[in-house]
């Protein structure tokens, strides 16, 4: 029969697809996941040494002080994790969307290998004293061009995968990825040079500080983990997305406000004051693209919610999705003055980073990774029930690190502001929510350790050996 | 939209704008440029920015190496963020009982630094006025062992910014005075500030953002003046 012949030849072209992209995407995803794990365990030091710097304290270890182990993690797990996963996950799902096999992998695999030799010389850079203390950039200043040069060969990749793509319709998780792919280079290269090299006003520097940070997390990791949505969803429901129409409003509306967050974190600041205000409202106005997405996803889900509990990637995106929209409304809670005093400078601004990348960021793409890596490899995931393990244990350490670092940065500030109140009571105030994140870490940390040990097993093929994964748990529609 | 070029279009033009508004407007408008005042009470001339050489390089390469601005800020907010401008140990003088407001940090006082380190969290004290409130001994003792100053305190040690050496001829003036009861050091021995503790501590006696400037005299002269006159 015809659409049983155009169907395996779907079948066909999608094996070829996998078959192509399984060296390069691999790559990206293994090395991601483990600079996950030196990422975490060093999340759970400098959780440690935040209230007990006692911890791991001698003479040998002194790197691991607080103020060297802080933004080593930072830096392992934004550029080591997280932009590498986004990276791996985007040409999976590129080449896919595209219908284009993937040719000439070697120059994603030496781009890759100049982007680890880049993180690596950054995180040792921290740790042995040669930072810059700068949030988000804080790697010695000779790494930046190592990470530019290979992220540029990455987009130039692409582009040109984009440009033999077979199937002319441009799907919206294309449109997202391309963002990224534009944006980045943009908002790294405009960091830098305006930070290391422009000389320039301190507090302007300052504040293009904070705006990297705003914009890396609406105009990078948001338009990833919302393209990885848009196509998990569907793809494993097996039904299209609810409005393409509601998708493409979404899509703009994060383009026009991404790129004036990130400065309210000075709110009161030795800036011009229409700088912070201009970032909260966008902030604040982010709500609308936010609403759009949540509205386009729910609607796509209604009346197939069983799926959400068969299939584990599905729960990792729902999950990621949840935790974008709690982010959204924290920062936007955060842009107005009388909330935004308690939480700029305390344990909340950084517990609400963590939150946009360990909660949104990284759960979409564990739910990418666990839909990927089983057609990559033709081998099913070994072990169920450490998917789900690392799924419940992910949401409740998240939860728990939520609620530390929110109500702990609250009363933080709230402490420092009483102005006739000792020092000690400020310092100790945040204490008791310091060691509940502590906890939390541990068990993030366990929860990556089974992801990284299910990882390494698929690898291995130490699974079943299946054609097509249970876990997917429906047929696959075209595309 | 199936095409690529409208598409290029919308984000370069979408992102462009705050480009250009948050990062090189600013970064070539707010370059601060000297401004001479008259003191109307005293008559006496003043400059703000001072144009002192208020900041010790070397040393805040040392406080960015070692990661002192994930725990301090230099920014003191204005009262409708924060009482924090009274607080005695953020500012430079003053106690709980007697509290003296210190003013917020403007602009022109990270005049001459290479990054405005005005803070990532608020763990310990906001540092931009601290080079009125110790001297350096009591910075390098602090700095070799914060438990010995303050007691709960829950900064880490910076024994590795510092050396012993054995004594020859007299002790150093320089010697930590608290460095014997933690670290097994006889009489032979002394521990002392390598070069980096000493430009870190160097940096950190230069941190006063409280130069006087006009707005802030006029502002002064207003209270007062509204103060005579309610008299």
């Amino acid at each position: 029969m015809p659409q049983d012949k155009e169907a395996q030849e779907d079948i066909q072209r999608r094996a070829a697809i996998d078959g192509s992209a399984r060296f390069p995407v691999l790559f990206f995803i293994t090395s991601a996941s483990a600079w996950l794990a030196v990422a975490v365990i060093l999340g759970f030091v400098q959780q440690m040494k935040l209230y007990s710097p006692a911890f791991l304290d001698s003479p040998s270890l002194f790197f691991l002080n607080y103020g060297r182990s802080y933004p080593a993690f930072m830096g392992a797990l934004i550029y080591g994790w997280a932009i590498q996963a986004g990276i791996g996950v985007g040409i999976w799902l590129m080449a896919r969307l595209c219908r284009a096999e993937i040719k000439n992998p070697i120059t994603l695999i030496v781009a890759g290998h100049f982007w680890n030799i880049g993180v690596l010389i950054g995180v040792l850079g921290i740790l042995t004293g040669n930072g810059t203390s700068i949030e988000w950039l804080a790697f010695p200043k000779a790494v930046w061009p190592i990470l530019f040069g290979a992220f540029s060969l990455i987009v130039v990749w692409l582009i040109t995968l984009f440009h033999r793509r077979q199937d002319r319709e441009i799907y919206i998780s294309v449109w997202y990825i391309l963002g990224a792919c534009f944006w980045f280079p943009w908002i790294f290269i405009t960091a830098n040079l305006f930070i290391h090299i422009f000389p320039g006003s301190a507090v302007a520097k300052a504040a293009t500080n904070a705006w990297f940070i705003g914009s890396m997390i609406y105009l990078v990791f948001a338009p990833i983990g919302i393209a990885t949505a848009y196509y998990l969803i569907p793809k494993i429901l097996g039904r299209p997305i609810h409005s393409s129409q509601l998708g493409f409003y979404g899509f703009w509306g994060l383009a026009v406000f991404g790129g004036w967050t990130g400065i309210q974190k000075f709110m009161g600041g030795p800036l011009p004051a229409w700088m912070p205000a201009v970032s909260g409202a966008a902030v604040i106005f982010m709500l609308i693209p936010v609403l759009i997405v949540t509205v386009n996803q729910l609607l796509t889900l209604k009346g197939n919610q069983a799926g959400v509990y068969s299939s584990p990637a599905l729960r990792f995106t729902i999950a990621g999705i949840s935790f974008f929209i709690i982010y959204c409304v924290f920062a936007a809670l955060s842009s107005f003055l009388w909330v935004g005093k308690f939480t700029q400078i305390s344990f909340t601004s950084s517990g609400t980073q963590i939150l946009a990348i360990l909660g949104f960021f990284s759960m979409t793409m564990y739910g990418a990774i666990y839909f990927i890596v089983p057609r990559l490899t033709g081998t099913e995931w070994p072990s169920l029930k450490k998917i789900n393990s690392h799924f419940i244990i992910s949401i409740y350490s998240m939860g728990i690190l939520l609620i530390m670092h929110y109500f702990g940065g609250v009363w933080q500030s709230s402490a420092y502001g009483k102005f006739d109140a000792p020092m000690e009571n400020a310092i100790s105030a945040a204490k008791p929510y310091a060691i509940g994140a502590s906890v939390a870490w541990a068990f993030i940390v366990f929860s990556t350790l089974g992801f990284l040990y299910n990882l390494v097993s698929i690898l291995l093929r130490s699974g079943r050996r299946e054609i097509a994964s249970k876990l997917v748990g429906h047929q696959e529609s075209s595309g | 939209m199936n095409s690529l070029r409208p598409f290029l279009l919308g984000i370069t033009a979408t992102f462009f704008v705050p480009w250009l508004c948050l990062i090189v407007i600013p970064h070539n408008k707010m370059k601060a440029e000297p401004v001479e005042w008259t003191d109307a009470e005293t008559g006496k001339l003043f400059t703000y920015p001072a144009g002192k050489p208020n900041i010790f390089r070397q040393g805040q390469i040392v406080y960015a190496q070692e990661g002192c601005a994930n725990c301090h800020t230099q920014m003191i907010r204005p009262t409708y963020m924060g009482f924090e401008s009274w607080r005695p140990d953020f500012g430079k003088e003053g106690t709980t009982d007697l509290p003296i407001r210190i003013r917020e940090t403007r602009s022109g006082d990270y005049d001459g630094e290479q990054f405005a380190y005005l803070g990532i969290q608020r763990i310990g004290p906001d540092l931009s006025n601290v080079g009125y409130r110790h001297d350096e001994k009591w910075h390098h003792d602090h700095l070799y062992n914060p438990q010995s100053k303050r007691g709960f305190s829950m900064m880490p040690s910076y024994r590795h910014l510092y050396t012993k050496r054995k004594i020859q001829g007299q002790r150093s003036e320089q010697a930590l005075s608290n460095a014997e009861s933690d670290d097994n050091i006889d009489n032979e021995y002394e521990v002392v500030p390598t070069e980096r503790a000493k430009a870190l501590v160097g940096y950190l006696m230069t941190l006063k953002k409280d130069d006087p400037f006009s707005g802030n005299s006029e502002e002064v002269s207003e209270n007062n003046e509204g103060d005579s006159k309610a008299k």
